[in-house]
């Protein structure tokens, strides 16, 4: 049993129990609001009326029953619906239900906290989607797609926490299956570790495609100049007057008049010329005529060094004719699963501007998203290579998913408008965008991985292959006892548990199954077992205990890697070394030093900072063109890794909020405006005082959050200040509050419209906080861009943009906190949220401290909770996170 | 999706004969079986034209603008006001307790519970005479919170109030209600077996897990027991169904990419396709809105869109359009249901209950949910436009459904009585 490996010694210091408290868990609902319910509703809800059957007289003020919620929450409702005070009653005055409604709305949205707080009791729990990948990698050494499973991001709460994660009949058979499939793919980099491959791919090709394509079209348009010759002629005939007469009368031009061949006496027909296809053939030579892009093909032609390499421009005609918005290759389907690296050698024409000398690389040419951007900077006489590493699975055997392609950095409205970007350029140059990247090579290369460490692989003591004719079998049953003992974290699998595998891989040979099929599907049950799936701290009922090393170990590595402890950090657990403040705080310091603390990074930023917003819309690109695809993905990379940033040096949350530097790379810097960043990584620049970049207020995607990809949304942007920066998170949005529409389609500024929220008192409770701060932000458009004013256009009738009643203004970002200090503009504001780090550090610490413990925060965490932001220097983020582990709660179960 | 394809799907109903090999397996009975199907949409309508005038009731009700499309089936659905579910909150949860009318915090000591939703009530009864007890279908998309619809895995909550979940597309639909596969009886006998060795080593894996475990963990690890009991009940049930052959669909085997207002329209092909064969008598389908949203060429973000405040603005528009295709695609499956033939020469709609609504109204309103019944299944009057009084419990509606389908029930959920006044 688990709980024998405890070290005894360690146990007095940890025994703790649950404070009296903490079980009566409640809320308050201040009782000088009794005079609002005493003044309007009293007068019908008392003991002798009870209209309705309820009653307000006789209320507790102490909310600690989901019965007493549940009335508090009928006041609630009916306050906001204005259901209450009935229509023919006299109603409230507007400030004091205001006064009222943001009372009992947040003192409800604590009473909900509390009923539903654990009191400190951490549910044993199943590992999440993102845990259970990344204890199949450790353990595999592979990483396989789990997209299937449930996401486990739950409402207002983190995928740790226990009580929420469920199980079902189909996750179970889904981790069976997934199980093998990563199974397989280990198998394969196992027996393939020592393959090595390389191709090369030379850029010329495209060269050729555009010779050959250049002379075809030509071809065409000699083609069909005789044919049009032809027509003419037989048009300029006596006998074909009367027609033609009919025809210039029907038809304007004379390529549709051409259309009508037929029709005219003696004219030859298209195919005659030919124009054979199934579609009309004299449309087809009509087109023939002018070649659009003609010139431009030709202006390639005569570009140095094409016969030794090609060069990148947007696309403009299709793919299939001719690719030349993009290169690509495939990975041979041959090649087995593992990590290859993909190089380019490039140059870019050293006058172009710099966010033309951009290469973006991805996965399937048709449909794929940017994956990473690559600046080039060696000049067109000398390029440089580029290499990009990328993993290729067994499930990548489709074409597209084998097709990387490079192109320039371009938007989905260069892909989507590239004759409205072609034109605008011709415009200024008279041929068409310049070409500024050339190509010489591509290659391929697929590394021996021969360094990846699988331990589940590694206890194999068995043949990974068919050819033994006999299977040891005592080798076998040490393979399952190995492989389980890995993937159980450290616990052996109970004897009956072994003899039942060696039974399903015997059963398996006997139906004929081969060895691996047989060992694969064996091994495939072990990782659908409760031992693997549930992290399990065993306990007796209500009774707090200490942890053993090995499951405080086993906290650590969950917490900040999302994955199970190591070898070396399993060993201190065991040993009890680990119980050691020092041995804990290098531990932690190393684990957050490790690569593998990005999934902390990520996923808890990802939940803290509520970045789902991020996937529920995209940008409109034709309003927003230097919003491209690079520019999305690598925004939001900023969030991740200022954060990084900010953990790996031990900084203050402070730079958060604001800071005199920013972490971008050189896509940002060109978006942001910032000069001389020429680094495909994210790097510390600085930026002057009165730039409005620098903390998270100045990103691009926090911005992007607060709207809807077209315009800014202040109350979004609002409500996610107070709830992620402020830790003052305004009530949820109540259900029923009745809508104002008497301003309909009205020419008015965003602030207009807002502030019509606070004409009812229903909805000025909440939104006299969040407008302002909405409002002071509105400097940014909805793509995180500087603005200084804005417009809208109301519809007109037709139900398109009313031309004459569009609205201009200059944006007015100045205001007032609620019940707190005005600010003139977005720096005032800033520095206002920026001096409120007390507030910050306690909601940062608080989503910590659930994050950690896998359960909701509660009173009893208060002290805790106190003590990071207190004990650290300056909020000094990797500070919080020591005193969370080295505390009593971190170490208990 | 090819549209030939997809118009030759949707006409293949009408010549298919009632599948008799299916009737085998049947409760002996010349009465045909009733069904009930529940289809649901996140994000609400366009309140100002998708209800009828609360004045203007009965059957001669003018048919409001955003229901146009449905007009020529006027005389075969009925639409009912002011139901709800009390204990709803979720402003953008469109579906997470519109089947069950549960309270989310019910149970103390968790911020989230439901309970079982009246699907799941009807399939404990129905199920037991059709392949499946019943399914679950819900639309493509990866971001689920785009749609509108809340936490879960489907419509379905099970007894324990914990998510059931479904097939996510018409492809995976249509191979779990009609793939044949090549292998033999026996071999699909050998195969159950290795699927129930399986479930014995994990149980004894978790048995051992068990012991060492206090109360809430057990609790916890419980749903790891359900979930291989619901296998077991599965598998047991795949046995008795093995001489069985899978029926002949009616319709073709979907394409696996397709999203949209294609997408919904071939579920309701393989929806009716699967009550046809009596492959089972109770679906959900938690039905796609953004990708429907795109598909009909709408850029406008879902969530303004069902907070379009007025009419006469881009998302409004988005609103409407949105009504739109959505009724057509009710109207298009009503008029599936009437053309497709039961064994006893009736239709399908004769003896089908569709349940076409959401939990959400508009923006955040969780009142007058959106409600429309389709379908002679549970004796409910058509071509109505009814008013319930003021706040009617929603759980009302579903014991009446459920009563009215011949499932014995007493009450459901915070169900108050039956709504007798839309009884024929």
């Amino acid at each position: 049993m688990k709980v024998t490996f405890l070290v005894v010694c360690m146990a007095s210091f940890f025994a703790v129990s649950l404070s009296a408290d903490e079980k009566s868990s409640h809320t308050l609902f201040d009782i000088k609001n009794k005079t609002f319910l005493e003044d309007n509703c009293q007068r019908c809800h008392n003991a002798k009326k009870k209209k309705g059957k309820f009653r307000v007289d006789n209320l507790s003020y102490k909310i600690d029953s989901n019965l007493t919620a549940a009335s508090w929450q009928k006041i609630l409702d009916s306050l906001n619906s204005n259901e209450m005070p009935p229509e023919d009653e006299d109603q409230p005055d507007g400030n004091k239900k205001a006064d009222f409604l943001d009372a009992l709305a947040n003192t409800m949205v604590k009473a909900r906290k509390s009923l539903s707080s654990q009191n400190g009791v951490i549910t044993m729990r199943r590992l999440n989607r993102r845990e259970y990948s990344n204890s199949l990698r450790e353990l595999l050494g592979v990483e396989i797609n789990v997209m299937e499973l449930p996401g486990d991001t739950s409402p207002g709460g983190f995928d740790t926490v226990g009580s929420n994660l469920f199980m079902s009949s189909n996750q179970i058979e889904q981790y069976l299956s997934l199980g093998k499939e990563a199974l397989v793919e280990a198998f394969i980099w196992k027996n393939s570790q020592n393959v090595k491959k390389k191709l090369r791919f030379e850029a010329e090709k495209l060269s050729e495609k555009y010779k050959k394509y250049i002379a075809k079209i030509i071809d065409a348009k000699a083609r069909a100049e005789r044919w049009k010759a032809g027509v003419e002629a037989a048009m300029a005939k006596p006998e074909n007057k009367a027609i033609m007469v009919k025809l210039k009368k029907e038809f304007k031009h004379d390529s549709k008049i051409r259309r009508q061949w037929a029709q005219i006496k003696g004219a030859p027909a298209p195919e005659d010329f030919g124009f054979n296809t199934k579609e009309n053939n004299s449309d087809k030579a009509n087109s023939a005529l002018r070649p659009y892009y003609l010139e431009y093909f030709q202006h390639y032609m005569t570009l140095p060094n094409i016969d030794r390499g090609a060069y990148l421009t947007i696309p403009t005609v299709h793919p299939s004719v001719l690719p030349t918005g993009y290169l690509e290759f495939q990975k041979p389907h041959s090649w087995p699963a593992g990590n290859y690296i993909v190089r380019i050698k490039a140059g870019a024409d050293q006058k172009a501007p710099k966010d033309r000398r951009l290469l973006e690389f991805g996965v399937n040419a048709a449909h794929g998203k940017v994956m990473s951007t690559h600046e080039v900077t060696a000049p067109l006489d000398n390029p440089q290579v580029i290499e990009i590493p990328i993993t290729f699975t067994r499930k990548h055997t489709s074409h597209q998913s084998r097709q990387v392609f490079f192109r320039e950095k371009a938007s989905d409205y260069y892909l989507s408008n590239p004759r409205r970007v072609f034109n605008k350029a011709k415009k200024e140059n008279k041929l068409g965008l310049e070409y500024v990247l050339w190509v010489d090579w591509m290659e391929i290369e697929r590394l021996p991985n021969t360094h990846i460490v699988a331990p589940g692989i590694e206890a194999l003591e068995v043949p990974l292959d068919n050819k033994a004719k006999n299977i040891d079998q005592k080798a076998l049953r040490r393979s399952f006892e190995n492989f389980s003992q890995i993937a159980f974290r450290g616990e052996k699998a109970p004897k009956e548990f072994i003899d039942r595998l060696m039974n399903i891989y015997a059963e398996q040979r006997e139906n004929k199954s081969k060895h691996v099929d047989a060992l694969q599907y064996t091994l495939s049950i072990v990782l659908a077992s409760p031992m693997f799936i549930y992290i399990s701290e065993p306990s007796e009922d209500k009774k707090a205990r200490a942890l053993t090393g090995e499951e405080l170990a086993t906290r650590l590595a969950f917490f900040l890697w999302g994955a199970p402890a190591d070898k070396q950090l399993t060993q201190l657990g065991k040993s009890g070394e680990l119980f050691k403040s020092k041995v804990l705080k290098s531990e932690t310091k190393r684990l957050l030093d490790d690569p593998r603390s990005s999934d902390f990074v990520h996923s808890f930023s990802y939940q803290w900072l509520g970045l789902d917003r991020l996937a529920f819309f995209e940008a409109d690109v034709k309003k927003f063109l230097k919003f491209d695809d690079s520019v999305k993905v690598n925004a939001k990379r900023e969030i991740y890794e200022t954060i990084s940033y900010t953990l790996r040096n031990n900084l203050s949350l402070k730079n958060l909020l604001k800071s005199d530097y920013v972490i971008i790379n050189n896509v940002m810097a060109n978006f942001y405006g910032i000069p001389g960043v020429n680094s495909d990584e994210f790097i510390k620049v600085p930026v002057p005082e009165d730039s409005p970049r620098g903390g998270l207020l100045g990103m691009s995607a926090i911005h992007l959050m607060g709207g809807n990809g077209d315009e800014s949304n202040p109350v979004e942007r609002g409500v996610w200040v107070l709830k992620k920066l402020l830790n003052d998170p305004p009530p949820p949005a109540p259900a029923n509050v009745p809508l104002i529409t008497r301003l309909a389609n009205k020419a008015l500024t965003t602030r207009e419209k807002v502030t019509m929220h606070q004409e009812l008192p229903q909805c000025k409770s909440c939104h006299r906080k969040i407008d302002p701060i909405g409002f002071g932000l509105e400097n940014f458009d909805a793509v995180g861009q500087w603005r200084t004013e804005n417009s809208y256009h109301p519809l007109g009738k037709n139900g398109k943009r009313d031309k004459k009643r569009v609205k201009k203004w200059t944006i007015d970002s100045s205001g007032a906190l609620h019940k707190g200090p005005s600010f003139k503009d977005y720096f005032e504001l800033r520095d206002i949220i920026a001096s409120k780090a007390d507030a910050f550090s306690h909601g940062f610490s608080q989503s910590l401290v659930e994050y950690a413990l896998g359960r909701p925060s509660g009173i009893s965490d208060e002290m805790l909770i106190e003590k990071m932001v207190k004990g650290s220097k300056s909020h000094a983020m990797r500070d919080m996170i020591h005193i969370l582990v080295s505390s009593k709660t971190f170490k208990t179960k | 999706m090819n549209r030939r394809r997809f118009l030759q799907a949707g006409s293949a109903f009408v010549a298919l004969p009632y599948f008799e090999t299916f009737a085998a397996k049947q409760e002996k009975t010349t009465t045909p079986p009733k069904r009930m199907m529940f289809l649901a949409f996140g994000w609400g309508v366009t309140q100002q034209e998708w209800y009828p005038d609360q004045e203007d009731i009965g059957k001669d009700y003018k048919l409001p603008e955003m229901l146009k499309p449905l007009a020529k089936n006027k005389q075969d659905f009925t639409l009912i006001q002011n139901l709800w579910n009390k204990h709803s909150d979720g402003g953008h949860w469109g579906s997470t307790q519109w089947l069950t009318g549960a309270n989310r915090y019910a149970q103390p000591g968790v911020s989230f519970s439901n309970s079982i939703s009246v699907d799941q009530v009807a399939a404990e009864q129905f199920g037991m005479h059709t392949r499946f007890n019943s399914i679950q279908l819900n639309g493509s998309e990866k971001n689920v919170h785009a749609s509108g619809h809340g936490p879960g895995l489907s419509l379905a909550w099970d007894k324990r109030g914990k998510p059931v979940g479904g097939q996510n597309s018409p492809f995976e639909a249509y191979h779990k209600l009609f793939s044949k596969g090549k292998t033999s009886i026996d071999e699909l006998k050998k195969q159950l077996a290795d699927k129930r060795s399986v479930l014995d080593v994990v149980l004894t894996n978790a048995k051992s897990l068990k012991r060492e475990l206090g109360k809430v963990d057990k609790a916890k690890l419980e749903e790891y027991f359900s979930g291989i009991r619901d296998i077991e009940l599965r598998l047991a049930k795949e046995e008795k169904w093995f001489d069985v052959p899978r029926p002949q669909a009616s319709v073709d085997e979907p394409p696996k990419e397709i999203q949209g207002k294609n997408e919904i329209a071939l579920m309701y092909d393989i929806m009716v396709a699967a009550i046809q064969t009596d492959s089972t008598r109770v679906l959900t389908y938690r039905q796609p809105v953004r990708t429907l949203l795109t598909s009909i060429g709408v850029t406008v973000h879902q969530h303004d869109m069902s907070h379009y405040h007025y009419s006469n603005n881009p998302k409004c528009e988005a609103s409407k359009k949105r009504d739109l295709a959505q009724s057509e695609l009710l109207n298009g499956m009503i008029n599936k249901l009437k053309s497709t033939k039961d064994f006893d020469g009736s239709s399908l709609f004769d003896n089908t209950t569709v349940v076409y609504g959401s939990n959400l109204r508009y923006g955040h309103l969780l009142d007058n949910c959106p409600t429309i019944i389709a379908g002679g299944g549970s004796g409910v009057r058509m071509g109505e436009h009814m008013v319930m009084p003021k706040d009617t419990s929603l759980c009302n509606l579903w014991l009446t459904l459920l009563q009215g389908s011949g499932v014995k029930a007493e009450s459901f959920s915070d169900s108050t009585g039956t709504l007798d006044e839309i009884k024929a």
